[in-house]
């Protein structure tokens, strides 16, 4: 039988084509004098397509997917705002796209470099920022990897870290990586951290200290953050801030004056640059004072002969990545905070929060959620008590059969089913409306025709498909 | 100016359904000494003003008008198609493929990207892509240990060494011991508490080495020794042995040179490919191919999760969870743009030039070329004065070659050179300029 999919190798002719080979202007040697023949390959199993069909192929491709240009798309933790057109624009002028990571004549991105960790500085409160680390788990390794050279310099042993259960999983993943086990704390009945099991941790004497997201992950700012990171402190323990959710705090709140010493932010959810269907991002970290000596190579300082690469010392945790981090993203995040400034800023954690609890409203009226109350940018609903036994999995593909996408889905795993939204501030009210209108819908329709959802999606170009054959039998190319 | 579509009279509204007076209300949780007055950042700009400042900025970066500068970035001409793909904002603006059906489009695009990078490289599996080739290869240093549950790694001289400095960062983390050696005394070090040999082919002094001796040393010596090979410029492959014919365990590479702009350095690609029988142990998103549960019809999924960490937490191979997805499409479509033909085309005009410039230098008195092994678009050059030799250059506006005593200070008047399609004749007659013209100008620069 024939297969519904049609891979670009399949649009191969027979053919040399040679359109993006320069016409060679020098006399040249035939290859076989330059290069053993040993070393070389016989042939190269990649089709000769003609550029038409390789454009033919990916508008088609394109038309079967769906980002934040298409309509809201209400990931819970991932903050997909939209992503200023400006953003593009200037990450490709030659200036910056063009610029080699090893030449001297570099002061243009240097300066950059330099003045968005001023402004990151500023949002966070934190002294010094690094924008080496790639992405948000990248940061997450390189603050802990801090943490861990801040205690061997001291000469003290921790090799443990509080995260608490709510966090998102690559915490302990990259808690693991640095070095460090694990030591869960399971959130109270508010989702928020219980201070007595806080204390009866730290006062083991070998934790490094705790990962945190404020607001958590079910969109609950903790009211005693104060005190968390001062237990934190007396015990002396370090504090890390995961600012995935830094989304709806900007100009409200500073990471820094809650009692945090290191941060990481993501610049592609907080600063508007395009996600690029997972990735390329940027994880900047911030430390205070005290942290900076270890921060990972290079580092630029602001000396009187102007902005110059600090020199290395053996108290850095060396480098995490080659150059100088996503430079190209960096580039789009620092265009974005000097497009809104500190009243757009502000604006943007309000409007977060306010589009957050709207919905809110609107959908507790059909839906459960676990902990309903004032939530920052995102809220936590529960497949349970839903009619007919429907899984918070059939809500979700019931949703993309309306042409929106569905949100964050069995995360956290501290409730059942659930299904994480997070509309972020440029969603209109008409657009959230609608999520409501469809949300609403799939509830009647899951008391009516249960079996609508069960076998949902029914308008997208494949019906659900399995993903434990995916797992058993593993396909991975052609 | 900010991207929020409300206008007033909608908040007011909004407010209303809430039941609260207004938006501070919402913020009822943040104890008030934390509620911070005012942000000291400049006053928002508007789309002209702000892109005018922006072009200022790029403006302080020098472009020049040909480059000889690789060292772990490189200047190779990008099909207009590239860049027209990844700005379709179906694509870019979208997140992660979790739900599936709904993105079918960006799915296949990655497993199509996937069998590209298997058919190039002959490896069995390659994976979504990594960050770069430096996290790549820390990730593939880490995949090792965890494969032969042994802690120590050894680095053949010749690794980038920014990609050495990663390795040691990584490895440190998670108390891995590193060891560089070279060739000569790989004989005598290597011993069966190794986890792997990591090298770079063509090295960082642009030696192609003969993998075929070291991977038949290397098994015979240490027979649970794995062979990780990484490569900076894979454009090679075009006309090189692939790794997968030369038995690597793991091969890995900065995808930059594959229809990616060099922007300073980032973001690239990290390619990340291995042998099959290492699956479950690899870091990083796997796109697979499937069936529907109730159909007949195939579709792409992302497949073998609970290797990652939103599943298994801090039981992960990696916590690696966003990747360079955008950064892999273009290196699809830009293998695709090239196909067998260009892809061969290329990898010879970079071995003819490189080839024909050395013979160039080589005529001019003073300077000596210091590869002895077969080389592909980048060289040593020793010469009298290189830091004459560099302001010479940047007098005739080409991007000169590393100064590799950056990295290795006891290599003195040293540089690093590379030459790639993109350089015409011209160019490499004004170089040949510069370097005659430094021999006459020592005491310049």
């Amino acid at each position: 039988m024939k297969s519904n999919i049609t891979l670009i190798f399949e649009k191969g002719i027979d053919e040399e084509l040679q359109n993006y080979i320069p016409e060679i202007d020098i006399e040249v040697a035939d290859l076989k004098e330059i290069i053993p023949q040993a070393l070389l390959r016989n042939d190269i199993p990649i089709p000769n397509v003609p550029e038409i069909e390789i454009v033919r192929h990916f508008v088609k491709l394109s038309h079967k997917n769906y980002g934040v240009d298409t309509g809201i798309y209400p990931l819970g933790s991932c903050t997909m705002k939209y992503n200023p057109k400006i953003g593009e624009s200037v990450e490709r002028l030659p200036g910056f796209s063009q610029i080699h990571p090893l030449q001297e004549e570099n002061q243009g991105s240097i300066e950059l470099l330099y003045n968005i960790s001023k402004f990151l500085g500023e949002i966070t409160g934190m002294d010094w920022f690094t924008l080496q680390p790639a992405a948000g788990a990248h940061g997450e390794l390189a603050g802990l990897l801090i943490m861990k050279k801040y205690f061997e310099h001291k000469g003290i042993k921790k090799e443990k870290i509080v995260v608490p259960d709510s966090a998102h999983g690559t915490n302990p993943a990259s808690a693991k990586m640095a070095g460090f086990s694990i030591i869960e704390l399971k959130s109270n009945e508010q989702g928020e951290v219980p201070l007595d099991h806080l204390e009866y941790a730290m006062q083991g004497g070998d934790v490094a200290g705790i990962m945190l997201t404020n607001p958590n992950t079910l969109g609950i700012f903790d009211r005693h953050i104060k005190e968390i990171t001062q237990i934190v402190h007396n015990n002396g323990g370090l504090c890390y801030y995961d600012g995935a959710n830094l989304n709806p705090m900007l100009g409200i709140c500073r990471p820094r004056d809650m009692g945090f010493d290191i941060v990481h932010l993501n610049l592609h959810k907080t600063f508007a640059t395009p996600h690029g269907g997972g990735g390329p991002g940027s994880g900047p970290i911030g430390v205070i004072n005290d942290l900076s000596p270890f921060l990972p190579e290079p580092c630029i300082i602001s000396t009187e002969n102007g902005l110059v690469c600090k020199e290395s010392t053996d108290k850095s945790i060396g480098r995490i990545k080659s150059f100088w981090g996503n430079f190209g993203v960096i580039v789009r995040a620092y265009a974005y905070i000097l497009a809104l400034g500190a009243e757009g800023l502000l604006r943007v954690g309000k409007i977060a929060v306010l589009n957050a609890n709207y919905l809110r409203i609107l959908l507790q009226q059909k839906y459960k959620l676990p902990y309903n109350r004032i939530c920052q940018h995102e809220f936590v609903i529960s497949d349970k008590n839903m009619p007919n036994n429907i899984t918070t999995e059939d809500i979700a593909k019931r949703i993309l059969d309306y042409g929106i996408y569905a949100p964050t889905i069995y995360f956290p795993l501290i409730i059942q089913g659930a299904l994480m939204i997070e509309p972020t501030e440029t969603e209109s009210k008409e657009s959230l409306d609608y999520f409501v209108e469809i949300m609403n819908k799939i509830y009647e329709e899951a008391k009516e025709n249960p079996e609508l959802l069960k076998s949902a999606p029914h308008n997208l170009p494949v019906k659900r498909l399995d993903a434990v054959l995916a797992a058993r039998k593993p396909v991975l190319h052609d | 100016m900010d991207f929020v579509p409300h206008d007033r009279k909608t908040i007011a509204e909004m407010l209303r359904v809430i039941g609260v007076a207004d938006i501070e209300e919402l913020f009822q949780d943040i104890p008030k000494d934390l509620i911070k007055e005012k942000l000291d950042l400049p006053t928002g700009l508007s789309e002209p003003d702000l892109f005018r400042h922006m072009e200022e900025i790029s403006r302080k970066n020098k472009i020049y008008s040909s480059s000889f500068l690789g060292a772990g970035c490189y200047y190779h001409y990008i099909p207009s198609l590239v860049d027209f793909v990844i700005s379709r904002s179906e694509f870019y603006t979208s997140y992660t493929p979790y739900q599936a059906e709904a993105s079918q489009g960006y799915l296949q695009a990655i497993y199509e990207y996937q069998t590209m990078i298997s058919r190039l490289t002959q490896m069995d599996i390659a994976n979504a892509s990594m960050y770069d080739g430096s996290t790549a290869l820390a990730e593939a240093a880490i995949m090792t240990t965890l494969i032969t549950n042994k802690k120590s790694i050894f680095m053949l001289e010749g690794i980038h060494p920014e990609y050495i400095e990663v390795v040691k960062t990584y490895c440190w983390g998670q108390n891995i011991s590193i060891e560089i050696t070279t060739e000569d005394k790989l004989l005598n070090q290597l011993n069966e508490d190794v986890a792997a040999l990591l090298f770079q082919s063509p090295n960082f002094f642009g030696d192609i080495e003969d993998i075929s001796k070291l991977v038949k040393y290397v098994r015979e010596k240490a027979p649970n020794c794995l062979l990780v090979q990484v490569m900076t410029d894979p454009t090679c492959l075009g006309v090189i042995k692939p790794p997968g014919l030369t038995d690597i365990d793991i091969f890995v590479a900065e995808g930059q040179s594959f229809g990616i702009s060099p922007s300073f350095g980032g973001p690239g690609l990290g390619i990340f490919t291995a042998k099959k029988k290492y699956l479950r142990k690899m870091p990083g998103r796997l796109v697979g191919k499937t069936k529907e549960i109730n159909g007949t019809r195939e579709g792409f999924i992302l497949t073998l999760q609970a290797r990652e960490q939103h599943i298994r937490r801090e039981k992960a191979s990696s916590n690696i969870c966003t990747n360079q997805a955008l950064c892999s499409l273009a290196a699809l479509v830009y293998l695709l743009a090239m196909g067998r033909t260009g892809l061969k085309g290329i990898a010879t005009q970079n071995f003819q030039k490189a080839h024909y410039l050395k013979s160039k230098i080589e005529k001019i008195p003073g300077y000596k070329i210091l590869n002895t092994k077969p080389t592909y678009n980048e060289f040593l050059v020793n010469c009298s004065s290189i830091d004459s030799l560099i302001y010479q250059c940047k007098q005739r506006n080409l991007l000169p070659p590393l100064k590799i005593s950056k990295y290795y200070p006891q290599m003195k008047n040293t540089a690093l050179v590379c030459i790639t399609e993109m350089n015409s004749k011209d160019s490499i007659e004004t170089f040949i300029q510069a370097a005659q013209a430094a021999l006459n100008n020592k005491a310049e620069g």
